[in-house]
């Protein structure tokens, strides 16, 4: 060979050719590439486009500044990368130095002018309520603010009494002319004379207006947008000296290289290395479904090719330039595959642009074609392509020339080394999932999948070739289909591979997903009967209003008034009760104010809706409740011998810091050891206890009757609240609540696997009746109805499909029992009596069985249906090769 | 004069132990330039290994082919395969052509596999093709043409680059009397040319057009027709 | 083979004289079948008898030419229109030779007809030869190459018979191992065991 590329003219000339002669294979071959390749690109271009790069966003963050700068108090030096929001800082300073000023940041800056911007956030009255809405004050009118907002309507604001408000704000009931309504005292609240358009965010309620607008404070933060001359990165440093954060427009379009970055920051430039290695797993994961997909074309095509590699063998042609032939195949579909993926994802992407807008709380950025990504994309597919024609390749290139010629066809027989790799593979991988299940964590799992999946695949041609020999008992059409798929392995065995790789990673991560189920409804923890309901406050709960608002939704609802000692006062400061007994270091291993406090207050009855006290233990405790003692709660395996406990209060100032008052009382106690963990109360006292505590007891819940209030009453009572006071909230117990999220990553893993299944077994399938033509043909002289036709494909469909199903759910146990360890098991660090580390919960394991039977069972008679209601019946006429 | 295909007490077996088969038995055999040998016999003769085993495409089990005086046992795979390139040509009864190529294409392949370059290897396939007497054919693709075309681009393809030795096994097999014969006539031009054929056939009426024909019976030469007259030839030194 | 007939078809192509007739007959069946001028004149006078030609006077060199007579033209259709009867078929000594020598003891059948083949393929040679050194540019070519071809398919038929016998007696041979006829390749295959 002259000439490198010359050698690969004629292979190409001739997959060309072919492709072209065999339009619906090459168009099936085509879509199975096409299809990823398209819907990443797709992906990926919202995926940029939503996303808003540090240069894109430079005029929403400083409207048409040179830079941005900010300062905090305390900081006295900072280290940052050239775009502050894009990596984290680091900041230092004793606490203690004064806020930088105005003045010296100028000086830095030499002089330049200074405009400056503060920013908060803050409740606003709202028709229904309250919202809270970001809050900024700067100058408006001045022009390094343009690019910060879009004026729709009215004017910009003219002094510290205006303010301007975007449409999330106005579609929540206000109007030019109106002032801006907020809660609290001690505001002056501004007129609102236009509305302006946030560039950052879209659906989250925003005002503006001058500096004094809404009375933000400078005290701990300040920032200024900087006008003048660009602001180079030294000029960045220096101000990071003094303790200012810089963004400049700039550094941020033109970054200096990492090297001169400060070090703390330069480690985050790069990725890091469990975030790579799931990237790799997943897109070698992609890469073989993708390619088993594509594969059966490929086995098919080099088998429609192979008179012609013989003859090209005859003409003197080397098993080489055989194999180009068949690869010369995946280069043309692939980079056409490719290509095509590409340039659709792209224009779908683009129409699909005002859809993720619309569902967008922020706004888009400009629409962009990250092409590197693209380029990595389609070469992607154009590897699946290949690596889907290698084997092929390599078998048609080991061919019997002199059979080919002859007019015999037929594998050679399976070699006994492969299914031995495929052993070795298969328990590579299943030792990993169990190394992985037991401290490798769930990456090695994943990782160890894939030789499974491989060792499996290696499997595949021994399972074939025994189900060809034990369907001698078989009906006929399911006979024919099960020797015929063993005789053509080498189109069947990629079908059924891509069959059961994709049931294998269902099936593992439905056992995931649903033993991560399993572990939430075991470890739930009920706070209290099932069907009741408790509405609590904070600091200054308004407990008539609260009352009245569920008269009004739920009229016939049974409220009754718990009683305990309330845990936050009106000033914002709070107490917190503990139970002691001496010599334990707790009863409890969780309690909480579930019921409106940690401390209940009842001197008959116990509390309506406490769960798990056992009927023996009510008797006693409500015994010791009326004679004045209290009853303490133990978790379930402590018993305490003990007839009295200490209650210890203390009281904290709003601000933390060491307790202002601290009460003691021991009270005559009967302990109740709990049948369950829960967040109920720690105990319950009586009057005369609380009495002794010096504390008066206070309403701290409303309590609501079992079954009394149905979910649409939850959420009128919930929102009505809301208006009244913020504070206030309402917990129905209604047990375990699957969440949507789990039910619906079920759904979408069936119907994805489901897809994939359909599309390997309908290509396989039909790929199979393509190339048993003349056998059909042989039926059909000696008599077969058309009828039979359909029956074939469908066993066919039912084989690749069942085969592939069981092989798969069998393999996919592996990772997905191993995934479920490291996923269901928590430790909190909790160490057992005799030092070893102690599981509090877990490891739960439920197996999806009705997902698996669906997969294995009735999706494969599923996909039969299809074939046998879409195969065309007619049987052709004529053997002719080709 | 000189033997382009010498077989030496070649023999071929097919399979082991029970099923062991002797498709050849210590056969000797050769072909010279300018000669047109034919090789009868009823199915299972073992007519198709003679010409296999001429090819390289298979290898005996015990004694020598040699094509143009080299041993094909001392090349390798990859040297067998530049033989067919170079020296040997086949035509098989049917199906003799690649579906994706042009007639043109088809007959310039093995000039392109040994690495000529596509324009001269066109060039060179174009008068191959008018030598058959179809170079109008010559941007046809195979569907399109009849059988006899076909048979006729495979001999095209079967003498382009000069190559000495034609291998064809039932040429006219699946043609009616009045084509096969025309392809007859071709390949008989072709020997008298100077090329060495040999055609396998089990039809004496083809096999007549040989200047020699051979009788296989179960892997061994039985009798052989017109040896005389190829003996004069040798003897007398005379070339066409 | 009717010569009288023949005659009379060439003669239905215009008047010619005896050795005119003899020249035209040869040159049309290329000399397979030789004709003396005897023979034709014989056929002629028998002809003339019969009423099919007469005697058209004579040419400058004193030939007498016949012409057809209607009743000539009438005979010449119906053989032309008539097939070739089968119904009583030549004595072939081949075939006579085949029958004794499977009867006979002692003969080796299969070495008779092995000749027999080589012999007719070497016939067979011969036509073919003869055949492709023309190209059928006249009509009379194109006679002579088609009278070429009836010797050409009657030999094969021949060969294809004698392979036909060959592997009727080898069947017979398997089928009684006892029985005398062999064929030399049977003997061979039974030293090769």
């Amino acid at each position: 060979m002259t000439n490198p590329l010359g050698a690969w003219r004629l292979p190409l000339r001739i997959a060309r050719r072919d492709a072209l002669r065999h339009r619906g294979r090459s168009l099936l071959t085509l879509v199975m590439i096409a299809l990823p390749v398209l819907a990443v690109t797709t992906a990926d271009v919202l995926m940029q486009t939503s996303n808003v790069s540090g240069v894109e966003s430079i005029d929403r963050r400083m409207g048409s500044a040179e830079a941005l700068v900010s300062v905090q108090q305390g900081v006295d030096d900072v280290e940052q990368s050239p775009d502050p929001d894009g990596a984290f800082g680091t900041s230092g300073g004793d606490g203690e130095s004064p806020l930088v000023t105005a003045e010296q940041v100028s000086a830095v800056l030499g002089g330049a002018r200074l405009l400056e911007i503060r920013e908060g956030e803050a409740e606003v009255r709202t028709d229904k309520g309250a919202v809270t809405a970001g809050l900024t004050e700067v100058e408006l009118k001045d022009p390094l603010t343009r690019g910060l907002y879009d004026l729709t309507s009215g004017r910009w604001p003219q002094d510290a009494g205006e303010v301007v408000v975007n449409e999330a704000l106005v579609t929540r009931g206000y109007q030019i002319g109106e002032t801006l309504d907020r809660p609290g005292a001690g505001h002056v609240d501004p007129v609102i004379v236009g509305i302006a358009e946030s560039t950052t965010t879209r659906d989250f309620p925003v005002a503006a207006g001058p500096v004094g607008a809404f009375g933000l404070d400078d005290e701990t933060s300040r920032s200024w947008l900087v006008d003048g001359d660009p602001v180079s990165w030294e000029t960045v440093r220096e101000l990071n000296a003094i303790g200012a954060t810089v963004a400049s427009r700039a550094v941020i379009t033109d970054p200096p290289p990492v090297s001169e970055w400060p070090d703390s920051v330069q480690a985050s430039a790069g990725v890091d290395d469990a975030t790579m290695a799931v990237l790799v797993l997943i897109v070698v994961m992609a890469l073989i479904e993708v390619v088993l997909l594509a594969g059966p074309a490929f086995a098919v095509g080099a088998r429609k090719q192979q008179r012609s590699l013989a003859l090209m063998s005859a003409s003197g042609g080397t098993p080489v330039q055989s194999r180009r032939v068949v690869i010369g195949s995946a280069v043309v579909l692939g980079s056409v595959a490719a290509v095509l993926g590409v340039g659709l994802g792209i224009v779908l992407g683009r129409l699909l642009v005002p859809a993720v807008q619309s569902r967008s709380g922020e706004y888009l950025g400009p629409f962009e074609v990250p092409w590197q990504h693209l380029a990595g994309v389609a070469g992607f597919g154009m590897l699946s392509a290949f690596l889907a024609a290698v084997v092929p390749a390599y078998l048609a290139s080991r061919q019997d020339v002199v059979a080919v010629l002859a007019g015999r066809r037929g594998d050679r027989a399976p070699s006994y080394k492969s299914p031995l790799l495929g052993l070795v593979l298969l328990g590579a991988g299943i030792a990993g999932s169990v190394v992985g299940a037991t401290g490798g964590g769930e990456i090695m799992i994943a990782a160890s999948a894939i030789p499974a999946v491989l060792g499996m695949i290696l499997l595949i041609p021994l399972v074939l070739a025994g189900l060809g020999r034990l369907g001698g008992r078989l009906p006929l059409v399911l006979r024919y289909a099960v020797r015929d798929a063993a005789r053509h392995r080498t189109r069947t065995v990629p079908a059924v591979a891509a069959v059961a790789a994709t049931v294998a990673g269902v099936v593992a991560l439905g056992i995931g997903v649903t033993s991560d189920e399993a572990e939430n409804r075991e470890t739930y923890t009920a706070s209290m009967v099932d069907g009741v309901g408790v509405l609590t406050g904070y600091e200054t709960p308004a407990w008539s209003s609260y009352r009245a608002v569920v008269a009004q939704e739920a009229p016939d609802a049974e409220v009754t008034d718990q009683l305990g000692l309330a845990e936050t006062a009106p000033d914002g400061g709070f107490s917190d009760t503990d139970v002691r007994v001496p010599g334990l270091d707790y009863l409890l291993d969780s309690s909480g104010s579930s019921l409106g406090a940690t401390i209940l207050v009842s001197d008959d009855r116990l509390p309506y809706g406490l769960l798990g006290v056992a009927e023996g233990d009510v008797a006693r405790a409500e015994e010791v409740l009326r004679s004045g003692g209290m009853v303490a709660f133990t978790s379930p395996g402590i018993e305490v011998d003990a007839t009295e406990a200490k209650l210890v209060r203390e009281t904290y100032a709003p601000d933390g810091g060491e307790s202002t008052s601290k009460a003691t009382a021991t009270v005559p106690t009967e302990f109740v050891e709990l049948e369950k963990p829960w967040a109920g109360p720690a105990a319950v006292v009586s009057t005369a206890a609380a009495a002794e505590l010096g504390v008066e007891p206070a309403v701290v819940a409303l309590v609501i009757g079992k079954d009394q209030l149905s979910k649409d009453q939850e959420e009128a009572i919930d929102e009505a609240l809301g208006g009244v006071d913020l504070n206030a909230s309402l917990y129905v117990e209604r047990g375990y609540q699957a969440d949507d999220e789990t039910v619906i990553a079920q759904l979408i893993l069936v119907g994805l696997g489901g897809l994939l299944m359909l599309g390997g077994t309908l290509t396989a399938t039909f790929l199979a009746l393509s190339d048993a033509r003349p056998d059909l043909a042989t039926l059909s002289a000696v008599g077969a109805s058309p009828r039979t036709r359909r029956g074939v494909a469908a066993a066919y469909a039912v084989v690749v499909g069942f085969v592939g199903a069981l092989l798969g759910a069998a393999v996919g146990f592996v990772p997905g029992i191993a995934v479920s360890r490291p996923l269901t098991s928590q430790n909190y660090g909790n160490i057992a009596p005799d030092g070893t580390a102690q599981f509090n919960s877990g490891p739960f394991l439920d197996v999806p069985w009705l997902m698996i039977l669906g997969l294995v069972v009735a999706l494969p008679l599923l996909t039969a249906a299809v074939v046998g209601a879409f195969a065309r019946s007619r049987l052709p006429l004529v053997a002719r090769l080709d | 004069m000189s033997a382009v295909l010498q077989l030496d007490t070649v023999t071929r077996i097919h399979g082991e132990g029970e099923t062991e088969v002797h498709a050849l038995k210590s056969v000797t055999f050769a072909a010279h330039d300018g000669e047109l040998v034919a090789v009868m016999g009823p199915s299972g003769s073992g007519k198709s290994t003679l010409l296999t085993l001429a090819g390289g495409l298979d290898a005996p089990t015990s004694g020598t082919v040699s094509v143009e005086g080299t041993d094909l046992a001392t090349l390798g795979q990859k040297g067998r395969a530049r033989m067919r390139r170079t020296s040997i040509g086949y035509v098989f009864q049917d199906f003799n052509l690649i579906p994706a190529l042009t007639a043109a294409e088809n007959v310039a392949l093995p000039l392109e596999l040994d690495g000529v370059g596509t324009r001269q290897a066109r060039a060179l396939a174009r008068v191959a093709l008018g030598e058959v007497g179809i170079a109008e054919l010559a941007d046809r693709f195979p569907d399109n043409m009849s059988g006899g075309q076909q048979q006729r681009v495979a001999i095209a393809r079967a003498v382009v680059g000069e190559r000495r030795l034609i291998l064809a096994d039932e040429p006219t097999g699946a043609l009616d009397t009045e084509t096969g014969e025309e392809i007859l006539r071709l390949l008989r031009s072709r020997c008298d040319a100077g090329a060495a054929g040999v055609l396998v056939t089990h039809e004496a009426r083809h096999a007549a057009w040989a200047d020699r024909v051979v009788f296989l019976r179960d892997g061994v030469i039985v009798d052989e027709t017109g040896a005389d007259r190829v003996e004069a030839l040798v003897d007398s030194g005379a070339t066409r | 083979m009717s010569v009288r007939q023949a005659l009379l078809a060439l003669l239905e192509e215009g008047p010619m004289y005896g050795y005119q007739l003899r020249s035209e007959f040869e040159r049309r069946t290329g000399a397979t079948w030789p004709l003396n001028v005897g023979q034709v004149y014989t056929t002629l006078t028998r002809l003339e008898r019969d009423g099919l030609v007469t005697e058209s006077g004579a040419d400058g060199e004193g030939h007498v030419i016949y012409e057809v007579t209607e009743a000539g033209r009438d005979e010449v259709a119906t053989w032309f229109t008539t097939p070739v009867a089968r119904t009583t078929p030549p004595r072939d000594e081949l075939a006579i030779k085949l029958a004794l020598a499977v009867t006979v003891p002692g003969v080796d059948v299969g070495t008779v007809i092995q000749q027999q083949r080589s012999a007719t393929i070497s016939a067979l040679q011969d036509y073919t030869r003869l055949k492709r050194d023309r190209r059928d540019t006249t009509p009379g070519d194109l006679a002579w190459t088609l009278v070429l071809d009836s010797l050409i398919f009657n030999a094969e038929a021949e060969v294809r018979w004698l392979d036909h016998c060959e592997a009727r007696l080898r069947r017979a041979a398997l089928e009684s191992p006892a029985a005398p006829l062999t064929t030399s390749a049977d003997a061979e295959e039974r030293t090769a065991r």
